[in-house]
């Protein structure tokens, strides 16, 4: 359905940004939304397509964004939003913060440019959230079974929801304060405001989830507890141990992780903590190393408090450049470089670089020492290697740095050592097809298993493993 | 021949040469057998032969009694002629078999009280026939017996128990036709007849020559059968009738009659009518079936003419000025009886009168010529006699419907008006229907509010299986459009029976529908003769005739509304009660629930039945907790068959209320399985639903969008009827127009009896299951809170729901593959299709291998050679952009491989190579119903030819290219006009039949003899024996092509229910030609979602030798199966028109060539591996096939291959595959001489005048000729008139068909169908011979199906044309002296003047051209199809002068006195004249005229100007 030729008669058109002075004042969200009408035209430009690509490959919780699309260029936003939670407990979130994946498949995406798959969907459940349409949807019956979701991040939050909808007892237990794990401390606010998250969490509420923060499952209740207390147990914390970068000076002051960086300054917006708890960009001279989105967050963050100045070096040569709107790799996710909200803001972006010491000043970070790389191809083992260019070697001067290389595996808690979960090779905790782990009752979910990854695969893990367990408990 | 592997005797079908000869004052004489001969002898090649290429499929003829010729010949005394009956024997040959079978005669006939009075074996000379028909010609005897001195139709009836008897005592002892037959049993008539072709009828039968042997009339009958099987019995005639055509609608007259007998009463047999039981022999043909009811009701008391008029009824719809009288006969006897309907001329005879009928669509010919002296010939074709042209008094033909009689007592020729007026006056039924037909008020007026239970409507959707696709692709559109909903590309969707989805009982149902044996109809510009009209209600004797007999409710249409029913309920009558019986049943148990309800839902039907109820309303409006539907389908044909069973379905009717049905496949189930009418409630309730949340458009009210919905359902149902040639409703109630893909056949049997399911599969059990799944998802707790439905997934592609083979990923993988030339990535792409555990959508996909002895790789057969197997599959230039159709072509001309033109022209610009030597020409050129294009010079250059009688994704149905898709180009190559819509027509107008493919493929050889002529099939039961006769009609290729090929355009029930897999069908094609002897010299191809090597492998085993690609091989071009191709809006720029689009198309020839060589380097792998060497060893190879038993899929297990895997026997000289060629006989063709007359004026243009004499024998005259002159000047041909040839006789078919440019033809007498097809610039002049004295103007000159086809040239023709002149001419101009029915149907271009009176449905789709009409009665406006034309006077000077010059020269050429005499009144004549033109032509005309006038310097004509 859709418009026939509507792909023919509207351009593709996103949300209109805020200007970067303005935005660069607060810490709220950049983009505007767009007037209803011309979200209509915007889904009038989805073809309906005999295979939608978006939905069957790029959109890990297969979203019906075709059914969606048609709903909205109709004007039927009740029932875009009714096929839009068929598949998706978080649109709002995946709605702002989702690097679209779908987009990059749109057919449109071939030859033209695609549907603004994420922005219809965040007009959906922003329309529906006005107009009352999201209402608590508790289970009409109860099984009488219990189960304790650890961690509520996105794939706790939408294994949870599913879990009580199906008629169970849940409970979603958080060591930190708030509910929303990484949604919540790790995504600033100016791509996702946590009201977003607590009118959410609310709705779960009505239904019936329980939420227990402040709780460190396997330390404030215990892994036998959790055992004989649960009919099951899902794992859902994330994978929260960070890639390290162990060279001289690491333990210098100034060189923070960038999960640290962000979760204070999280706290500092959302008045959890004082601001003066933070670690603090004002006025300095900040080095991301990373470049992946954690770390474009650091330089959007960086710049919001005052950084005289940001650098973010990647250690991967620069991707290709891509000016046309479509993607050279369709439907694959394109290997080209990105230029984010953050790096709009004023950033000095270099690659193939990688750190070799950091020296100081009063045990403080003072100078990184980089030097430029290179990658070669090793044509019998098919992959690629780094060598150091002689005589590329740099010093730059700097007063924070920020680690934002990515993250290793799960954090290997007392939880997981007393539940005696077996670790993947590279430290995830294993699961079969049915996201059971090594331990019978016990299951896992999200980055916990699959590594550090999208928020859209975390609801996607959370929902297929809240699946099994109601599957698992019936049987 | 009995059922083997997928051969079912019940498939065969007939159709050929029929004819009379009569004295009209009843003279008997030995010359009227000559003449019957020597007519059988002129349509020997409507006839065929079989695989020992002697054996015919047989002929035959009634005489009357020679009572002179057996006094002379027998050796015992007769009574007085008339007072005895001859009986005509087919016994067994062996001695004592035989001595047996006239025992039992003998004692039979004692024991109803006759007498022997001798015995005389037929003298025979078996040394004239083919092999196979003297295997088993039986020992021909003839019994002569009387009766206690009856005579007259009392000794007939008394003969007609006996033959009854003899036949029910034969079967009681086990004796099949092939045993025993009573070719006739009379003291009128008498039939000789068998396996011969005609030219061995008087050899064999020595009788015929006695000039002893005399009688006043002969009817005459020549067989082709699409197979040999030889029957003797299956000859023609029978003992009434002489038939050329096809009952379609047979099961369904089969089983009201077996449900009739129980009623049937009759004081003229009293209680021995009960040994007349059963009426019908089952193993006769659907003409030996049509014959025993004949019998029974002509000699029940009914006149033969009065039985064919209720049997074979003409139309009487609104749009035919009949008289009430008529009209009220036809409705009348509708209550009876329901035509038996398809195709037919039917010769018929009780020894003194003798009459012929045609069907209501007028497919069959049916010439006739009375002459001075007192003779009537009637036959298939003029010519067929040699008659004086002075003794000719009239020639005529049989219009549609009408009947001719001739009656040798009263010795008179009676016609139509005088027959049918006479018998629709004899009761007063016009009084009778007006008192005792019921029509309930405000029965189907507009619906009223519909009543919607909002709380549960969502859990009644989902119990019923409702999805989100149902709501959204099928009931928005039919609301909103009031027409079905339209798709593209194929069904890539599992089949139902491999399905993990809860499917519905009609998802296991494919439509049947006509290829080649009998003509689809036009539903929509043909459908005044169509009728959803039926009477239901409790039935009477068919044996007589009462006012009470039509006591019963009409109604228009079967689908009822919520006020329908409730109007109906509320009825009080207490001669017509109605009640109501659930069709529920309980969810609760653990499984057997279904059959215990199905079986008490029959019994309490029969109860209410025998209570006197004459409606019965099965409803599931009772669904809720633990209450599931029993299954629509199920429980409607479930009771309509105990019914029948029980001798009680006559006694009522049969209405359901089900939430079930909603798309028109549902209700042409329910209808073809013996339902009477159907009320959707939930349909009526989720459009309400609809409606409430904006789905539907702002203005449309609901009472708007449910009308919008039951039209469509009713065209939808006429577009299901018209696919299978069936015209009434009344027929194709219960005519179980179906076949099952994956049913058992103990479920069948007992549920869905009559019906052919090949591979068994699921039985009750599952279906029950299926429902429980539905019902039980729907009650699902997690689903609680939300109301919307599944996505559905079946037709476009979702995740979690329908397998679809093409798979996202692996269009992904492909893609990449070709583009790279990657072949890794290939087989990750193949293997991926291959993927059972993921991936099961086809019966191959349950196959494999069995084991061979491995070959090293290099020793087999190179890629080169293996692709020139491969062919792309029909795409048009037109459904696809010019730059897709051009890059098909470059790449398989780059491999020396075919691609295939489609059927929309070529630009003749594509023959010349491109200046890098690549060629863009289709060496494949595709002939379809529309003839777009297919000019002589477009059949020279070619070297296949393929006739196009089906089309996977929409078999039996046409197509419309939209308006805006005709764009400059288009329209040039197409020969019609830019912005007009174009219309293929359903059929084929010049095959209506087996004989008439035969005389095309005839056609298309000598329009390029080089060229092998090829025939393009769709897969469905029954397609081998139709194969078999396009093998006997000489194609040197037959295509079976799968259901779910791919279509730029087609209605979604067709894409998803019509047809079925090709492995079925191309196995029992091999079958069929193996058993036959034909497959040596026929090659076959397949195509239909071939994706991997492995296919190509499994179909060269089933026995294909050729390939064909479309849906794949356009992905590899670019195509990411948007199917959108109907809406003009590919995003890819292959299949749409639209410049800015095809601007995106990306496709390279390159892609499709690394295709096909990964192809066939796949195949090469499997090749070594089995241990195949060479491709040609594979071929037939079944027995290298097994089933994979390890597929543990729950609905699989069921499914029996044992028929598609069954080796066929071979016959001695037979083969697997095609070893030789066929034969061909032109020995009767005239062109090779004129060629050689004609050599200066071919190779020089020297100008040349012959002179030829012609009969009807001599048919596509001028072909070849036309040939050689588009060979070596393209469509220009020569200056005019360089070739003048002078013809004197009756020219046979195809005369001057595809004539070329600078030929004239000149004809002195008449000529048969098809004269001028595809005239492709030449001329033909006809007029009768100057000897005659007839008026031409009010006698047929020339026969059906003039010009189809057209696209350049003249035609004049002195006398009138018969039915469907100028049927999509797109250049011709003609001038003729009247026409019968669907003149200038689909016309496209050039100009028609008629100077006389025309047929109904004059100009219907007719897009583009002029038709001038002398309209003397002003009544034309009647008989004209106004919906595309407008009627305007003649008053442009341009129209005038051309008007007036080209009578002129009509009266020039044919020196015809009535063109003189109009041009001698011509101020007088012209005002009654009448424009026909068509609207959007005119539009389009004026547009192009505007444009002109802007751009004086003539510059091209941009694609712009028109969109």
């Amino acid at each position: 359905m859709g418009k026939s030729d509507g792909f023919l008669e509207y351009n593709r058109s996103l949300s209109p940004k805020r200007p970067v002075q303005e935005r660069l004042k607060d810490y709220q969200e950049i983009t505007k939304p767009l007037l209803s009408e011309e979200i209509n035209k915007q889904g009038a430009r989805c073809m309906d397509c005999g295979i939608p690509f978006c939905h069957a490959i790029g959109c890990p919780i297969s979203n019906l964004i075709p059914e969606w699309n048609d709903a909205v260029y109709r004007g039927q936003w009740h029932d875009a939003y009714e096929r839009l939670s068929l598949t998706n407990n978080l649109p709002e979130v995946t709605g702002r913060v989702c690097p679209a994946p779908c987009e990059t498949a749109c057919t449109l995406a071939i030859n033209c440019a695609p549907v603004t798959i994420e922005q219809i969907e965040l007009s959906i459940i922003e329309k529906a959230f006005a107009e009352g349409w999201v209402k608590p949807q508790p289970p009409a019956k109860e099984t009488g079974k219990k189960i304790a979701v650890v961690g509520s991040g996105p794939a706790g939050l939408a294994a949870a929801q599913q879990l009580r909808r199906a008629g169970h007892s849940v409970t979603l237990f958080e060591k930190s304060s708030k509910i929303g794990g990484l949604l919540r401390f790790g995504i600033p606010d100016f791509k996702l405001e946590k009201w977003v998250l607590d009118r959410r969490i609310e709705q779960m509420n009505a239904e019936g989830v329980r939420f227990e923060t402040n709780v460190d499952a396997g330390v404030s209740v215990s892994a036998a507890e959790l055992k004989k207390n649960f009919d099951a147990i899902l794992l859902t914390m994330g994978a929260g141990a960070p890639r390290d970068l162990k060279v001289p000076g690491r333990e210098l002051s100034g060189v923070h992780y960038a999960m640290e960086f962000l979760t204070l300054s999280n706290k500092a917006i959302s008045g959890e903590i004082k601001s003066d708890q933070i670690i603090s960009a004002k006025g300095k001279t900040v080095l991301v190393i990373g470049g992946g989105d954690t770390g474009s967050d650091c330089v959007g963050t960086s710049n919001r408090q005052g950084a005289k100045k940001v650098y973010q070096f990647e250690i991967l040569p620069k991707p290709r450049e891509w000016k046309e709107p479509w993607n050279p790799s369709w439907p694959n996710w394109p290997l080209i470089l990105r230029t984010s909200t953050s790096h709009e803001e004023g950033c000095e972006r270099d690659w193939a670089i990688t750190t070799k010491k950091f020296t100081g000043k009063d045990g403080k970070v003072h100078e990184a020492h980089c030097v430029r790389v290179v990658w070669e191809l090793d044509k019998s083992t098919g992959q690629y290697s780094m060598k150091e260019i002689p005589g590329s070697e740099f010093v730059l001067q700097v007063d924070l740095v920020l680690l934002a290389m990515g993250f290793v595996h799960v954090e290997h808690s007392k939880l997981l050592t007393d539940l005696g979960v077996q670790f993947d090779a590279r430290g995830n905790i294993q699961t079969n097809p049915s996201f059971m782990s090594s331990v019978p009752g016990v299951f896992a979910a999200g980055d916990t298993v699959r590594g550090a990854s999208l928020v859209v695969w975390a609801i996607s893990q959370g929902r297929q493993a809240a699946r099994a367990v109601d599957l698992y408990l019936k049987s | 021949m009995k059922e083997q592997g997928l051969y079912h005797p019940s498939m065969e079908h007939d159709a050929c040469g029929v004819g009379f000869v009569v004295k009209i004052d009843g003279t008997r004489t030995h010359q009227v057998v000559r003449d019957g001969v020597q007519i059988l002898k002129n349509l020997v090649h409507r006839g065929a032969v079989g695989g020992d290429l002697k054996t015919g499929d047989g002929a035959g003829m009634i005489l009357q009694i020679p009572h002179k010729f057996f006094s002379k010949v027998l050796k015992f005394p007769l009574p007085a002629e008339g007072k005895y009956g001859v009986g005509m024997l087919f016994l067994p040959r062996q001695g004592k078999d035989s001595d047996r079978a006239k025992k039992m005669i003998a004692d039979q006939i004692a024991r109803e009280g006759g007498k022997v009075l001798g015995w005389r074996e037929v003298p025979v000379h078996p040394d004239c026939l083919g092999d196979m028909a003297r295997e088993v010609m039986p020992s021909i005897w003839q019994i002569f017996a009387t009766f206690d001195g009856l005579e007259g139709l009392a000794l007939e009836r008394r003969l007609y128990i006996l033959r009854k008897v003899l036949e029910n005592e034969a079967a009681k002892l086990g004796w099949g036709l092939e045993d025993f037959y009573i070719p006739s049993l009379s003291s009128r008539t008498v039939v000789y007849k068998g396996m011969f072709a005609a030219p061995q009828f008087d050899h064999f039968f020595i009788d015929l020559m006695d000039a002893d042997l005399v009688s006043a009339l002969a009817v005459v009958h020549q067989r082709y059968s699409t197979n040999t099987f030889p029957s003797w019995a299956l000859a023609h005639p029978f003992h009434f009738v002489a038939h050329n055509g096809e009952i379609n609608t047979l099961r369904g007259n089969i089983n009201k009659m077996v449900a009739r007998e129980g009623r049937i009463s009759s004081d003229l047999f009293g209680a021995e009518i009960k040994k007349l039981l059963p009426i019908i022999n089952l193993s006769l043909s659907d003409s030996g079936i049509f014959d025993n009811v004949f019998e029974l009701l002509t000699l029940g008391g009914r006149s033969m003419e009065h039985t064919m008029m209720m049997m074979v009824p003409e139309a009487f719809g609104v749009k035919y000025h009949i008289s009430e009288a008529k009209r009220a006969f036809f409705e009348y006897h509708a209550a009876i009886m329901e035509p038996w309907d398809g195709p037919a001329a039917i010769a018929f005879t009780d020894g003194t009168k003798i009459g012929a009928i045609l069907d209501r669509n007028g497919l069959r010919p049916a010439r006739y010529v009375i002459t001075k002296s007192g003779l009537v010939v009637m036959a298939s074709e003029v010519g067929v006699l040699d008659l004086n042209p002075p003794d000719i008094l009239e020639k005529g033909m049989l219009a549609p419907g009408k009947m001719l009689l001739v009656d040798t007592a009263a010795k008179r020729v009676i016609k139509d008006n005088e027959i049918k007026s006479g018998i629709a006056r004899h009761k007063p039924y016009r009084r009778w229907l007006e008192e005792n037909r019921i029509e309930l008020k405000g029965l189907l007026q507009v619906p009223g509010p519909v009543e919607v239970d909002q709380a549960t409507l969502a859990l009644r959707q989902r119990i019923f299986g409702y999805t989100l696709e149902d709501e959204k692709m099928i009931l928005l559109p039919m609301a909103e459009n009031a027409q079905e909903p339209v798709g593209s590309m194929g069904n890539d969707a599992a089949l139902a029976v491999l399905s993990n989805r809860s499917q519905l009982l009609y998802n296991y149902f494919r439509q049947l529908f006509a290829q080649v044996t009998n003509p689809p109809i036009d539903p929509y510009r043909e459908n005044l003769v169509m009728s959803l009209m039926s009477f239901v209600g409790r039935q009477g004797n068919l044996l007589d005739e009462t006012p009470e007999h039509c006591h019963q409710l009409k109604l228009s249409h079967p689908i009822l509304t919520n006020d329908d029913m409730e109007r109906l309920r509320a009825s009080n009558l207490a001669s017509f009660r109605v009640c109501t019986v659930p069709m529920i049943f309980d969810a609760t148990g653990s499984g057997g629930n279904l059959e215990k309800s199905v079986q008490a839902l029959c019994s309490q039907v029969e109860q209410k039945l025998d209570e006197g109820y004459s409606l019965v309303i099965l409803s599931d409006r009772d669904v809720g907790a633990g209450k599931a539907p029993i299954p629509a389908l199920l429980a409607g044909s479930a009771v309509h068959q105990y019914l029948i069973r029980k001798g009680k379905r006559y006694l009522g009717g049969l209405v359901l209320e089900t939430g079930e049905a909603r798309e028109v496949h549902h209700f042409a189930c329910l209808v073809g399985y013996g339902v009477n009418a159907i009320n959707p409630y939930l349909v009526f309730e989720s459009l309400a639903d609809l409606k409430r949340r904006g789905h539907l458009s702002g203005k449309m009210t609901l009472e708007a969008a449910i009308e919008n919905y039951i039209t469509a359902i009713k065209k939808g149902l006429l577009k299901v009827m018209s696919k299978m040639g069936i015209s009434t409703l009344r027929s194709y109630r219960g005519a179980q127009i179906f076949e099952a893909v994956g049913l058992n056949d103990e479920f069948v049997e007992r549920y869905f009896p009559g019906t052919s399911s090949r591979i068994r599969g699921i039985g009750l059990e599952v279906v029950e299951q299926e429902s429980l799944d539905r019902f039980k998802a729907a009650f699902q707790e997690s689903r609680s809170n939300t109301e919307t439905l599944d996505s559905g997934g079946s037709y476009h592609y979702r995740l979690n729901a329908e397998k679809h083979l093409f798979s996202p990923q692996a269009i992904v993988n492909l893609q990449k593959s070709v583009r790279e030339g990657d072949y890794p990535t290939f087989k990750r792409y193949t293997s991926e299709v291959n993927d059972i555990s993921k991936n099961l959508c086809t019966l191959r996909g349950l196959f494999r291998f069995k084991k061979g002895q491995p070959v090293p790789i290099e020793e087999v057969e190179p890629v080169e050679t293996l692709v020139k197997r491969f062919v792309s599959s029909a795409m048009s230039f037109g459904s696809i952009s010019k730059e897709a159709h051009e890059t098909i072509a470059i790449a398989m001309n780059r491999l020396g491989a075919s691609s295939n033109s489609g059927e929309g022209g070529e630009d003749e610009a594509r023959y010349k190579p491109l200046p890098n030597g690549d060629s863009s020409k289709s060496s494949i050129k595709q002939v379809a119903s529309a003839r777009f294009g297919v000019t002589i010079d477009y059949l020279a250059h070619s070297r296949e030819l393929q006739i196009k009688m089906a089309q996977g994704a929409k078999p039996g149905e046409g197509g419309q290219l939209p308006g805006h898709k005709v764009d400059e180009l288009i329209a040039r190559v197409r020969h019609s006009t830019p912005g007009v819509m174009l219309i293929s027509p359903p059929p084929h107008h010049d095959i209506y039949s087996i004989e008439d493919l035969a005389q095309l493929i005839f056609d298309l050889k000598n329009a390029n003899p080089e060229a092998r002529i090829s025939v393009k099939l769709v897969s469905e039961v029954g397609v081998g024996t139709v194969a078999a006769g396009v093998a006997k009609g000489k194609a040197d290729m037959v295509l079976i092509s799968g259901h779910d090929g791919g279509t730029g355009a087609s209605p979604i029930s067709s894409i998803k229910y019509a047809g079925s897999p090709w492995e079925i069908g191309l196995a029992e094609a091999q079958q069929v030609l193996v058993m036959n002897k034909l497959r040596d010299r026929i090659r076959v191809q397949v195509d239909g979602q071939l994706k991997t090597g492995r296919d190509v492998v499994i179909g060269a085993m089933l026995g294909a030798e050729e390939f064909g690609f479309g849906t794949t091989a356009v992905v590899t071009m670019g195509c990411i199966m948007m199917r959108k191709c109907h809406l003009n809006t590919c995003p890819v720029g292959v299949a749409t028109q639209n410049p800015e689009l095809r601007k995106r198309f990306s496709g390279k020839p390159e892609h499709l060539i690394n295709f096909m060589k990964f192809m066939a380097q796949e195949v090469r792998e499997i090749m070594a591996e089995l241990g195949f060497r060479k491709f040609e060893d594979m071929v037939g190879r079944v027995d290298r096939l097994e089933v994979f038993e390890a597929v543990g899929h729950y609905k699989t297990q069921g499914l029996d291959f044992s028929k598609v895997l069954k080796v066929p026997e071979v016959p001695q000289g037979g083969a697997i595959r095609c070893v030789s060629a066929q034969t061909r006989d032109f020995s009767l063709s005239l062109d090779p001489e004129l060629i050689k007359k004609a050599k200066n004026a071919l190779e020089f243009k020297q100008p040349i005048v012959l002179e030829q004499k012609i009969r009807n024998c001599n048919r596509t005259v001028g072909t070849t000729l036309s040939y050689e002159i588009a060979k070596r000047y393209g469509l220009k041909g020569l200056p005019e008139d360089t070739i003048k040839i002078k013809f004197e006789g009756s020219a046979g078919q195809s005369f001057g068909a595809f004539l070329a440019h600078g030929v004239t033809f000149e004809l002195e007498g008449d000529a048969n169908d098809y004269f001028g097809k595809g005239l492709s610039g030449g001329k033909l002049i006809v007029y009768p011979p100057k000897s005659a004295t007839f008026r031409p103007q009010d006698n047929i000159i020339t026969g059906n199906v003039n010009l189809f086809g057209a696209t350049g040239g003249e035609a004049y023709i002195h006398g009138r044309a018969g039915v469907r002149f100028g049927v999509r001419n797109s250049g011709a101009m003609a001038v003729v002296e009247g026409v019968g029915d669907h003149g200038c149907e689909y016309m496209t271009g050039g100009r028609v003047i008629i100077l006389g009176q025309t047929g109904v449905n004059f100009a219907a789709g007719m897009s583009g051209g002029i038709a001038y009409v002398l309209d003397e009665s002003q009544l034309f406006d009647t008989r004209c199809n106004l919906e595309m034309v407008d009627l305007e006077p003649v008053a442009e000077k341009e129209d005038r002068e051309f008007l007036k010059t080209t009578i002129e020269r009509h009266a020039k050429f044919t020196g015809s006195q009535y063109a003189k005499a109009i041009l001698a009144s011509w101020d007088e004549m012209l005002p009654r004249f009448v424009k026909v033109m068509p609207m959007d032509y005119k539009k389009a005309m004026a547009k192009m005229k505007e444009h002109q006038v802007k751009n004086s310097e003539s510059a091209e004509m941009t694609e712009e100007v028109f969109l």
